[in-house]
Parts: C-alpha cells; structure tokens; sequence
C-alpha cells in the first residue's frame, strides 16, 4: 500500500505513485541513496533547483519492532559535494509509515528572487503547500509549539532553521520531539537544511491521523524476531533496562546516555580535545553523562514532578533503549535542552575546552534553536578559537559568537554557521580536522585508527556512524600488532560500513548493533523482523553493500576520487599527547576498503 | 603507587566522591600483580567490570602493573559503546562468547 509522494517547488505541485519494483524493498538510507543516485544530477549545485530532498521513514518505522522509527533524509550535500544521508528520531517517520509513505521526493526551487517560505503538509491520501511566511527567520523552539496549536494533531515535524534559511553549511535538519519540546532531533549532518532552505520549505508536517500500523507480510516471523530483539536489547548491559532485579543501575544508555563515552573516551586518551590537539580532557567528567544523570537526580529532588529533567528518555515512539535525555537549568528545573548526546556535549564542551555543563546545554540549545548541526557547529566555533577569535574555554565568549548568528547582517553570525572548513581557512588555520568538508565527531582517529579509516572511506565525509570500529580497533592504541585482525582493516572497515548501511534502511537505530554483536539472538531476532515484514529473505551484507554502491557511484560521477579519501595532513604529522601516535595507516591501505568496487 | 580514576557504581569505592569530578583513589603499588590479581584487591569480580584502561590501554586481565600506572576502572555496564565485547579480547564480558580471537 506505500507509496511515493512527489513535490515539484518550482510550480508547487505534487502527485503520488505507486513504489516502483526497483525500490520494492528499499526504505530509509536503501531509499534515499537509490533515488539521489538515480534522479539527482552529480554536478548540480547543492543549493540550486537541480538538487532534490529525499525523505524515507526506515522499513519499520511504525511497527512494533524496538527501537525502529528512525527516519533518514538524503541529498547531495552542500557540505562535502558529495551524496548524503542523515537520520534521526522524532515523530516524522512514525507519522509517514502509518499513513503509507514510503518515501518523499522533492524537486526544483521557486523561482530566484521569491521571497515566499513554505510548509508542506502531508495527511493520508492528501498533500499541501502552504505558504507560511510567519514560520520563517524564527527559533525553533517557538516554531514547533505554534505549530502544534496551527496543527493541533501532534504531527511529526521536520524542517529548517535559521541557518537552513540563509542556506548556512552548518545547518541540520531538525525534528520535534515526542513531547514538543524540544526541535533536538536531528538529522543534523551534510548541511541537509540548507538544502530544504534553498527550496524554500521551513517545514514538513505530517498528520497520521487515519492512519494504520503497517502489516508484515510474515506476521509470525515478524513477531518472534521482534520480541527476540526486544529480549535480547534488555537483558544487554549497554542496551538494557534502566535498573537491575535489586534496583541497582543497569543499562548504560539508559542511565548515561551516549554521552556514557565521554568519561571512557577520556581514559582511553582518544577524546579529542581543544580543536583535536590533545586525547584528554581536564573537565571530561563535569559534562559527562554521568554529570548528567546527577544533575537531573539533584533536580527530581529538589522540584518533584515540575522537574523537566530526565535520562532513560524515547527520541521516538517506541524506543525501548531510550538514550535520550531532557537537561534542566540547575536554577528553576525547567528544560534546558533535549537531548545532551555525546557528539554534542563533545563539539560544544570538550572540542572548546569548556567544561562547564551549564554552558554546553546553552550552545546546544542555540543550535536547535538556529537549526545548526551540533558537530559542525562546534567544530566551526573551535576554528573561531584556533584562529585567535575566542578563547578556548572562553564559554561565554562561544554562547556570544553562536548569538549573533540569529542576526541577519552580522558578519561574524554567517561566519560561525558556514561550516569548519570555510571558517577555518577564512582565518587561517591549517589544523582543519575535515574529510570532504565535514568535520571529524568525537573520537580521534590517531589512537583509534579503525575510526579514521571509517572517516577517510566513508562517502559521507567524516562520520563516526558510517562504520563503527571502534569495538575493534581501539586495541590498535600503541601500535601492538598482537591484533591478528589489524591485518584486516580494510575488510573490518567495509564490513561494518555494509552492516550499518543495512541498519539505517531497517529504520532501526544504530545503537542496537552495541547488542547483536554480542547476541547471536539478538541478531537474527533484527534479521527475522525484516525478512518477516518484507515476507522474503535479504542478505545482510548484500544488502549494505548495494547502498554503498549507490553511494560510491554518486561521489565518483560528482568527481570524487581515491585522493578524497584521505585524513588533514596534520594527523599524520602531529602525535596525540597522552599515546604521542599520529595516524599511520597507508594511502594503501586506505584504498584497499573499497578496492574493485 | 597506583592511581586509580573510579567511574558509574565504582565511585562508590570512594566515600562522599560525585559524578561531575574525577574519582581518584591511591594504592600502594605491589610487585608482580596482575590487573587481575589487583581487582580482587579490590573486592571486584571479572563481572563487574566494563573495559578498563590502563595508562589509556585497553586492560587484559594478565597485564603486569608497573609503579606509577593510571588505570580507569569502569563497572560492567560502562564500555565504549560499539557492541562486540568479546571482539576486544580483554575477556571481561559477561556472557560466554563462541568467538575468541586471543
Ligand atoms: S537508542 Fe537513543 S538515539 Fe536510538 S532510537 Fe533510542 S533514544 Fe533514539
């Protein structure tokens, strides 16, 4: 019954089809991928009327399956050229699939010099376009709650921010929360908003009122691996409930959230701080997530049941893993920002050198509320401060700088939203930590070399989701070659880069692999659902591997080559403190990922 | 002397230690002991334990401490969130695995 929904800007039309045999199993990134590779032009300008904006809820987004209402957004990326795919929670994919959407295509801009900003609005069986220029040059946090009183149906809302608007190279796709209250959901990487900025749309909203839940082909095989999945995610020490049988804390992620990584990270010497110049943060701890978890306990406390604090909180309807968080104002326990993740308490805090939780919850809530992507942001912000702009640490110099970006003729507000690249050498610097013009996450590629070789392959620019290694490389520290599969980088490296891909299609967050590596049950309980829902058999491997096709195949026509594949000079040349190692895998090595591909 | 950073439920090893600061404990350094012999000083079992660092390596269970080591102790449910414990070789996971590649 799905369906693809087809929006042309440049004359504000739409029309529905029927799912095309080719895209028949395809879903979330498998869908994405497919059609920017086959419909977008590889030389057209990012942020002109020849790039298209992809929308796909993932295979399963509306079942019951745990954790699998991810939505993904493709386009060719304003910020490396190349193709993109970013995902997110929220309510939007729940939303699409309950009302049948397989997928959203959106075409052309209105015509140059239009002054007008659009909404579209997607219910069962019927699509708008609304001109909604009272939605436009607002914060976001403003924009979502008077979109649910305009749209009183608790939609799922997705679109651009400020930035996305001034078609900024920072600029995210933001999401509302389950709760509206937050536009933290983002699908945050590539610079994705510009592009829905440059078509003129702020918002895309999606009604599922009449809606159904989608039905598996093989309800019974659906069913057992679902429940197999949900079985084994909360018994998993990572993945699991938020306390034990005797009450004791559990699982990680409910307790500390991704952010859990910053105290490990930290100990391992691998986090990357101060514009990636040492592995070890002083102030790690005091915005960790367990700083975090403390915060919000001292909170509940102190304000009962009007404190807006939380961990253990669903980014979507049906998350069972529930990594998300809700971080209050110390002061009056109200909402501060939701969620703190890892990646960003690192862009904003350690990557700054400012340890101060307070001040990294206000960056991160200026981000969503400007509609910029937390790790380019930050890392656009640690260029402001290489280049003698800020301080780093200077907390209160980083919040000043991200404010002048709601300014609409503030030299300096553009400068902070354009992106690590263009800041960093619009001042100088040569410590530019980007892959194809997107900067590096939270992890440094010279102690954990595995990570780096998922940076400098991936098609997406640097991405630490694109193939996560890190389980299995960061023995790598030090150089000992006593790792027999350090001889397999390469295969390690494309292995995990297919599985993810093959994740981010399912709808299913990533964060189950942190299982069903473990689990054999677990992992053939997310291979059941799957085969059961699309009532046939697909590899797992095959799968992926066809996404990253379609994906390699882009960048190639863009005019992507091998020597696009490489990390900034200065991790070759430049040892990490407190290992002293720099990044020392091979041109070679690095070609050989993707070698006869 | 051993320096010790505590980390989740291990803070607890510390009296009056919070979560926003480092937990830090100092013990006497002994000749010859393992990681795993100097857990069991502390009254800790293999199940209770994440992964650890030692000096930012990943811990195994028969490093040989030296005098002056930094080692990170992190409880069961705190490790580098990737999936594929038993793909880290450090044996510290809690349940049996079929693949061993140490
Ligand atoms: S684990 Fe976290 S990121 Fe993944 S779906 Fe759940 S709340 Fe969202």
């Amino acid at each position: 019954m799905s369906k693809i929904l087809r929006i042309d800007m440049s004359d504000l039309s739409h029309k529905w089809e029927a799912v095309p045999k080719e895209y028949e199993i395809l879903a979330g990134r498998a869908f994405t991928s497919a059609v920017v590779n086959k419909e977008v032009e590889p030389m057209s300008h990012p942020l002109r009327e020849n790039n298209m904006f992809v929308i796909s809820p993932g295979l399963l987004a509306g079942t019951p399956a745990p954790s699998s209402g991810r939505l993904s957004v493709g386009a060719k990326s304003p910020l490396t050229g190349g193709i993109k795919e970013a995902n997110a929670g929220g309510l939007t994919a729940d939303r699409l699939a309950r009302i049948g959407i397989r997928g959203i295509i959106i075409d052309g801009a209105p015509s140059r010099g239009s002054k007008d900003w659009y909404s579209i609005v997607v219910r069962k069986d019927n699509c708008e376009i609304v001109k909604t220029n009272n939605y436009a040059d607002k914060g976001l946090y403003e924009l979502i709650g008077k979109i649910w009183k305009d749209y009183p149906v608790k939609p799922g809302i997705i679109g651009c921010g400020i930035a996305g608007q001034r078609l900024m190279k920072c600029a995210g796709v933001f999401g509302n929360n389950p709760e509206n209250t937050d536009p933290g959901r983002y699908a945050g990487r590539g610079g994705l908003g510009a592009v829905l900025g440059s078509k003129r749309i702020v918002a895309i909203i999606s009604d599922s009122t009449g809606g159904e839940i989608p039905t598996p082909k093989d309800k019974e095989r659906f069913d057992r691996g679902r429940k197999a999945l949900r079985e084994a995610l909360d018994k998993h020490p990572v993945t699991g409930k938020l306390t034990s049988d005797d009450g004791k804390p559990f699982g990680g992620l409910k307790n500390y959230g991704t952010n859990i990584l910053q105290n490990i990270l930290n100990e391992a010497g691998g986090l990357p701080s101060m514009g990636f110049s040492s592995g070890r943060f002083d102030g790690a701890a005091k915005i960790s997530g367990e700083a975090v978890h403390e915060l919000v306990d001292k909170t509940k406390k102190k304000f009962g049941d009007a404190a807006e604090a939380s961990y253990a909180h669903a980014c979507h309807p049906g998350c069972v893993m529930r990594c998300s968080n809700a971080v209050p104002y110390e002061k009056t326990g109200k909402l501060h920002v939701s969620p703190l993740e890892y990646e960003s308490a690192w862009a904003l805090g350690t990557n700054l050198g400012i340890g101060v939780l307070h001040d990294v919850a206000e960056l991160n809530r200026l981000c969503n509320d400007l509609g910029l992507d937390t790790i380019e942001a930050g890392n656009t912000l640690a260029m402001l401060m290489e280049g003698g702009l800020i301080k780093y640490g200077d907390g209160p110099g980083a919040i000043k700088a991200l404010k002048e970006a709601y300014s609409t003729d503030s030299a300096l507000g553009r400068l902070v939203c354009s992106g690590t690249q263009t800041a960093g050498e619009a001042l100088g610097v040569t410590r530019i930590p980007v892959v194809k013009g997107q900067a590096l996450p939270a992890y440094d590629p010279r102690p954990i070399r595995g990570i780096g070789v998922t940076y400098a392959t991936t098609t997406m620019g640097a991405d630490h989701t694109a193939g996560y290694t890190i389980a299995a490389e960061i023995l790598g520290i030090k150089g000992t070659v006593t790792d027999p599969r350090a001889l397999n980088k390469a295969e390690l490296s494309r292995a995990f880069q297919a599985t993810t891909a093959y994740i981010d299609a399912t709808g299913y967050c990533l964060f189950i692999a942190f299982c069903i590596l473990d689990d054999d049950d677990g992992f053939k309980g997310m291979t059941d659902s799957v085969n059961g829902f699309l009532g046939k058999d697909i590899d797992v491997t095959e799968y992926g591997m066809a996404i990253l096709k379609n994906e390699r195949a882009f960048n190639k026509n863009a005019g992507f080559t091998e020597k696009d594949d490489r990390l900034p000079e200065f991790f070759r040349t430049e040892p990490l403190p407190p290992h002293n190692v720099t990044f020392d895998v091979t041109d070679a090595e690095l070609d050989a990922v993707f070698k006869g591909m | 002397m051993i320096e010790i950073h505590l980390y989740g439920n291990l803070r607890a090893l510390v009296s009056g230690s919070n979560a926003s600061e480092d937990t830090v404990l100092k013990l006497e350094f002994v000749e010859n002991e393992t990681f795993a012999q100097f857990t069991g000083r502390l009254g800790l079992t293999p199940a209770d334990l994440g992964d650890c660092f030692i000096n930012g390596n990943l811990a195994k269970a028969d490093y040989v401490l030296a005098d002056g080591d930094r080692i990170g102790l992190f409880p069961f449910n705190m490790v580098l969130l990737c999936g594929g414990q038993h793909l880290k070789g450090h044996g510290y996971t809690r349940d049996d695995v079929d693949v061993d590649y140490y």
